[in-house]
């Protein structure tokens, strides 16, 4: 918003937009950083129903080695959907388009977003893209793995076309919203907020946006020749006119290497909130984590061809990428051992976004330390294109990301509704969910390492126990997100009115009223220190009067 | 804050707590390295043991590690958390951080990764860099199937794939189509065939046995079914026998077809000068003058004509100056890729018997 020059001089312009009325320019085409970022999580929910079903639909053909449920071309075709909409229609929207434009300038004290008519258009172009994605199925959807490998992925229909376009377009939209992220990062914090005063998720943030920005412009040059070569018959991958198909692996691990920072760095700078608020200390390292968040997107960016090292690469080539992987264990250990610490001699207080949060560190870490297995080069050329891959990024991605997004929930829920969670339902969740989870993708690890490979639609006999086992624990952790879209659509209606601040959480976001009003902050606060000092007075002057700077109690009940 | 520290964090129930973690860390790294992995699945190859050995290492520290992680969350989660009654405005202990429990975590897991890198690198040089010496077999994927050749034999082998038990193995693998993987779980070792590239593993067979390949790369609706191959290893005597039984049963096929492709084309007085300057026009985009293995998008074609390791051609024919010529002729698709034929390369029959000639004439 043009008011925002006016913080350079340091004083502050009270003027303030009028909110706009009517139903559709208020929550549809709106320009509300807060609606906006409700609007990408509830789009992405959406998703992630459908890739749920898909995953069960793979669950289900593998209960039996015969498989028998789907055909083989439509089992293809549920996976490669299942794993591109999960990674690119709802955990990097949710995480970035979602958390990140709800929370986010919240916490900087800013009334919006730098740019709010692109952040518009990048959210549009999310569910455009996300239709496009589903609706190949109506005539052949892609078959080859969310990674489309050439020359295979020349092959076939039109469907895998629509994938490059959907995911081309949902590239457009992430680096959209990645520059104006770092705008408004670096251009609208709030008088007083310095680099080291800003709350974790908004460094988390900033180390998120330029990968967003940068790394998806290579996806999108190599999906653009995809498209160009399966429409057109210009030839950039096809080996027999002289094109490439290790050029398409380069260009896509460039930009899904880091995809895999991009999906979790932002839950990175969610328990980075969480834990301090619920164990009423400060976070342990602040400077410590906000560097290591930086380091690993930087050294993200360098590892890319971990990817490949079966791949015929020159051999020399690959040494450095190995090392250069194990390297980002050094930053990833740094923050897991920051929080452990953050836990130590604290007040907990055993939310269900605690729960969340503790949940994502245990599942995270073992996603982590599997993933050493995979960068040491020798065993990789044993484990690599297994089910152990299979087992690792879901730890990461569904035991990282996902578990870190219900934890988000359940923590800014009451922000964004006024209400409150219902925290026995929530329990419930977390546990079905926990244990299911583990249940589903622990015994990946063993079958991939005895010789299971990934993308098959019939297997051998004998990994058949393991792999009902799977698909029943699968259907426990399916329950208990059930459970979690329950406790949702029923806490909008019945939830305890949750107040402005019912965790005692001393960011800016939670000074304000839940829901805060559609200009956040009447007048913009000034920042003199960390959020963390639960000791100290709140860091803010100058907030609107309607509140009190003292934290209030966690509800009875809650823990 | 010193006092507080040690009745908050450091009393009788962490000490209990670590050392029951240390225990069970202990255990964990006792079951990792006690563990009989060769029983589920077989070390075939003389560097499987070094991998598994890999394997035993970062699993015993990382899950002695996990283990430390895991419990205290756990028992933080429990001995930290707000009870029944407590001032619901009580807060922890107010440390921001510790410079020196930092820089020791920082520290200990960077010197981790250096011993760790100094491991893997060793077992890396030992897989990649083994004697090139020994025999060369080729595997070529195909939808859905796999195919291999022998150097010394005509034609393509379908069902299995043998070796001699401790003889070195060099195995070229390509793909005819799209990309296709050769995994061998009793190896512990695969490689992508990537059509258009040849790339090359080493490893020498150690242990007798019939084995499954399987690809790992996804390649088309039967994807799944490509593991009905088998990789065999066996003693000199029983491989002998299997490859002269196999050698014979092919012989008067491949004659057959090279005695049919010859005379087409009239190839005396074949002009080498000529014909290397067709080659630098026509020829040097796709094959370098160079040994079979250097590949461009074809095979090298220094000793086409001379290489006793390769007596025959790419399409199994033997490596006669007419089979040249017919190939020069019709062109070649295949395995490796696919060849303008001569009409399509606008060579004449002067042309080819040049290019023999100039082929014939390196060595």
């Amino acid at each position: 918003m043009a008011v925002q020059a006016a913080h350079a001089g340091g004083g502050i312009a009270d003027h303030i937009h009028p909110e706009p009325q009517g139903f559709i320019r208020r929550y549809v085409f709106s320009i509300d950083h807060k609606i906006i970022g409700i609007q990408y999580m509830i789009t992405g929910f959406v998703f992630f129903i459908l890739s749920g079903l898909l995953a069960e639909t793979i669950r289900v053909q593998l209960m039996n080695h015969a498989g028998g449920f789907v055909s083989n071309d439509t089992y293809n075709e549920v996976y490669t959907v299942h794993g591109s909409a999960m990674v690119w229609l709802v955990i990097i929207p949710i995480v970035t388009g979602g958390f990140g434009n709800f929370v986010m300038p919240l916490q900087i004290g800013a009334r919006d977003v730098a740019f709010p008519w692109l952040n518009m258009l990048s959210f549009w172009m999310f569910p455009v893209a996300g239709l496009l994605l589903f609706s190949s199925f109506l005539v052949g959807a892609p078959v080859a793995g969310w990674t489309e490998y050439p020359p295979i992925s020349l092959e076939g229909g039109v469907g895998t076309s629509m994938w490059c376009a959907a995911i081309f377009l949902i590239g457009v939209s992430s680096t959209l919203t990645g520059i104006n992220f770092i705008v408004t990062i670096m251009q609208m914090r709030a008088p007083g907020m310095t680099f080291t005063r800003m709350p974790l998720f908004v460094w988390a943030q900033l180390a998120t946006a330029p990968l967003s920005m940068v790394a998806t412009t290579a996806l999108a040059a190599a999906l653009a020749a995809l498209f160009i070569e399966r429409q057109f018959g210009v030839p950039f991958y096809d080996p027999t006119k002289g094109g490439s198909p290790v050029l398409w692996q380069h260009m896509f691990w460039f930009y899904s290497h880091p995809a895999v920072y991009i999906m979790v760095l932002p839950v990175f700078g969610i328990v980075s909130e969480i834990l301090p608020t619920f164990s009423r200390k400060p976070i342990f390292g602040y400077k410590m984590i906000a560097f290591s968040s930086m380091a690993i997107a930087l050294v993200g960016f360098m590892v890319w061809a971990h990817h490949m090292f079966t791949s015929g690469l020159a051999p020399y080539l690959q040494l450095p990428f190995m090392i250069l992987t194990y390297v980002v264990a050094v930053p990833t250990g740094v923050k897991i051992f920051s929080w452990l610490a953050t836990l130590w001699g604290g007040k907990i207080h055993l939310t269900t976004a605690m729960l969340f949060a503790l949940g994502f560190l245990a599942l995270f870490t073992l996603g982590g330390i599997t993933g050493i297995f995979l960068a040491a080069i020798p065993y990789d050329l044993h484990i690599h294109g297994t089910y152990f891959v299979v087992g690792h990024f879901h730890y990461v991605l569904v035991g990282g990301s996902l578990t870190g997004i219900f934890a988000g929930i359940y923590y800014w829920f009451p922000k964004m509704s006024g209400r409150m969670m219902n925290e026995t339902l929530g329990k419930w969740n977390f546990a079905l969910f926990f244990i299911g989870f583990n249940g589903t993708f622990l015994p990946m690890h063993w079958l991939g390492i005895l010789g299971m490979p990934r993308w098959v639609p019939q297997y051998d006999p004998q990994f058949e126990f393991w792999n009902r086992f799977a698909s029943v624990s699968s259907f426990v952790m399916t329950f208990g997100i059930l459970l979690f879209f329950v406790n949702v659509i029923w806490s909008l209606r019945n939830g305890k009115k949750a107040g402005a601040n019912p965790w005692g959480a001393r960011t800016l976001e939670w000074q304000l009223p839940s829901p805060p009003h559609y200009y956040n902050f009447k007048h913009i606060p000034n920042v003199y220190g960390l959020p963390y000092d639960f000791s100290l007075p709140l860091p803010y002057k100058g907030l609107d009067e309607e509140l009190t700077d003292s934290p209030a109690p966690v509800p009875a009940g809650s823990h | 804050m010193a006092e507080n520290r040690q009745a908050v964090g450091f009393g009788r129930g962490f000490w209990i707590a670590t050392a029951v973690l240390t225990v069970v860390a202990a255990g964990s790294v006792y079951f990792w390295y006690t563990l009989p992995i060769s029983n589920a699945l077989p070390e075939a190859i003389l560097t499987a043991r070094q991998i598994d050995d890999l394997f035993r290492f970062m699993a015993a520290v990382g899950s002695a590690l996990y283990v430390f992680i895991f419990g205290y969350i756990v028992y933080f989660a429990i001995a930290f958390r707000a009870k029944k009654g407590d001032d619901p405005n009580a807060i922890g202990v107010q440390v921001h951080d510790n410079v020196r429990l930092e820089v020791l975590w920082t520290i200990l897991p960077a010197l981790f990764v250096v011993l760790l890198s100094i491991i893997s690198v060793k077992i890396w040089y030992e897989i990649t860099l083994q004697p090139a010496n020994g025999l060369v077999v080729e595997a070529i994927g195909h939808k859905w199937y796999y195919t291999f050749r022998y150097p010394q034999v005509h034609g393509e082998i379908t069902d299995e794939m043998h070796v001699p038990l401790g003889v070195p193995v060099t195995l070229n693998v390509t793909s005819s189509d799209v990309i296709h993987s050769f995994w061998v779980p009793a190896m512990r070792l695969k490689t992508d065939m990537v059509p258009g590239m040849v790339t090359t593993i080493r490893f020498t067979p150690v242990r007798p046995g019939r084995y499954q390949i399987i690809c790992t790369q996804f390649c088309g609706t039967q994807h799944a079914e490509m593991n009905k191959q088998v990789f065999v290893i066996e003693d000199r005597p029983a491989y002998d026998a299997w490859f002269h039984s196999w050698q014979a049963k092919n012989a008067n096929a491949s004659d057959a077809v090279a005695t049919a492709s010859t005379g087409t084309v009239a190839l005396a007085g074949g002009d080498a000068k000529a014909g290397q300057a067709t080659f630098q026009a026509k020829c040097s985009a796709c094959h370098a003058i160079g040994p079979y293995s250097q590949r461009l998008v074809g095979p090298g074609l220094k000793d086409v004509l001379h290489d006793p390791s390769h007596p025959s051609l790419v399409d199994g024919d033997a490596a006669t100056p007419a089979n040249v010529a017919k190939i020069l002729q019709q062109g070649y698709k295949g395995d490796m890729g696919q060849m303008p034929s001569a009409q399509m390369n606008a060579i004449g029959d002067k042309d080819i018997a040049n290019l023999v000639a100039y082929l014939n004439s390196l060595k």
